[in-house]
């Protein structure tokens, strides 16, 4: 009987020990996602030229003249739209004297050679999609209205463009 | 007698150790969704977003008291070995019991956190992260995994 009430005794510690060990614990994971795009970045590649200007004559430099046009090159993410903004100076400055410029018109283009180029208003600004390796060129053309009594000289502005995905 | 009475107390015994009921099963429902990210711009992603927060649904079998914990990443992992910053802020983890995004309690899910499970054993748990981009972070396709753990007391 002694043996039996000892061996009931060792048999109710082991089912409470057993029973308290058994506290319950598990896992899961997930994963977290992010693609960075490439930076945007714009050079101006080359300046709107006007070139030689007479007194009274106004002179026009279109968007399509590869040569004189001013040009900005992009680069950025991969067949990624981008919104284009400008800010477009209304004179030309030499000194004191300032000259209208005006009638600001422009082309973007996914190549250098401007084929397929698409016009559109600067000031009014346009949503053109990068090209596949990320490219995009635009063109900027205006007319320079020089006074009959202009003063002689160098005159200069900063067209600004913007470029945001 | 003794002999049979023993038989029957290890039995018992055997039988005891293995009855536990239903099993803990935690599920990740969803992953953190970050998106497009531009360089130079931190990106965040909130607890309460009902498409890009983290998920993981709890499945108990009972109620009562279990200690959520993380293990968090530091970074993400991206092209080329590159790493982007990843940072958990102090109420970017939400519990829910009636696992409603809309109705979540807050906490630090950098620090482990008590709840009572409802009677039914199911919750849910909603984790919103801020990835940092730096200004010349490598374009790409970056990863990260959290790793989530429930504990019944």
């Amino acid at each position: 009987m002694r043996t039996i009430s000892k061996l009931t005794l060792a048999v109710a510690a082991l089912i409470l020990t057993g029973t308290t060990l058994q506290a319950q614990t598990n896992n899961a994971s997930i994963t977290a996602t992010a693609s960075v795009q490439t930076p945007i970045n714009v050079i101006g590649a080359q300046q709107l030229n006007f070139g030689n200007v007479f007194p009274g004559v106004n002179k026009t430099v279109a968007a399509s003249d590869l040569t004189n046009g001013g040009r900005f090159d992009v680069t950025g993410q991969a067949s990624t739209p981008v919104t284009l903004s400008f800010t477009l100076p209304a004179t030309l400055s030499s000194g004191a004297n300032t000259m209208p410029i005006v009638s600001y018109t422009g082309i973007y283009a996914l190549l250098a050679t401007q084929a397929g180029g698409v016009a559109f208003t600067p000031a009014s600004g346009a949503t053109p999609t990068l090209s596949g390796t990320g490219n995009l060129f635009v063109w900027v053309g205006a007319q320079v209205q020089p006074a009959t009594n202009q003063a002689a000289g160098v005159y200069t502005g900063s067209v600004t463009m913007t470029v945001v995905y | 007698m003794k002999r049979v009475l023993l038989l029957t107390l290890v039995t018992l015994i055997g039988g005891r150790l293995h009855s536990q009921g239903k099993p803990l099963v935690i599920t990740g429902v969803r992953g953190v969704t970050f998106g497009t990210v531009l360089p130079g711009v931190p990106t965040v992603v909130l607890r309460t977003d009902p498409v890009n927060s983290g998920q993981f649904n709890i499945k108990g079998p009972k109620g009562g008291p279990a200690v959520l914990s993380f293990v968090l990443p530091l970074t993400m992992t991206g092209p080329a070995g590159a790493v982007m910053s990843l940072t958990f802020g102090s109420s970017d983890a939400g519990y829910s019991a009636t696992q409603s995004i809309g109705s979540q309690v807050g906490f630090d899910p950098k620090q482990p956190f008590t709840v009572a499970i409802p009677n039914n054993g199911t919750a849910s748990v909603f984790v919103g992260a801020t990835v940092n981009p730096a200004a010349n972070q490598r374009a790409g396709a970056y990863t990260a995994t959290i790793i989530f753990t429930v504990t019944y007391l």
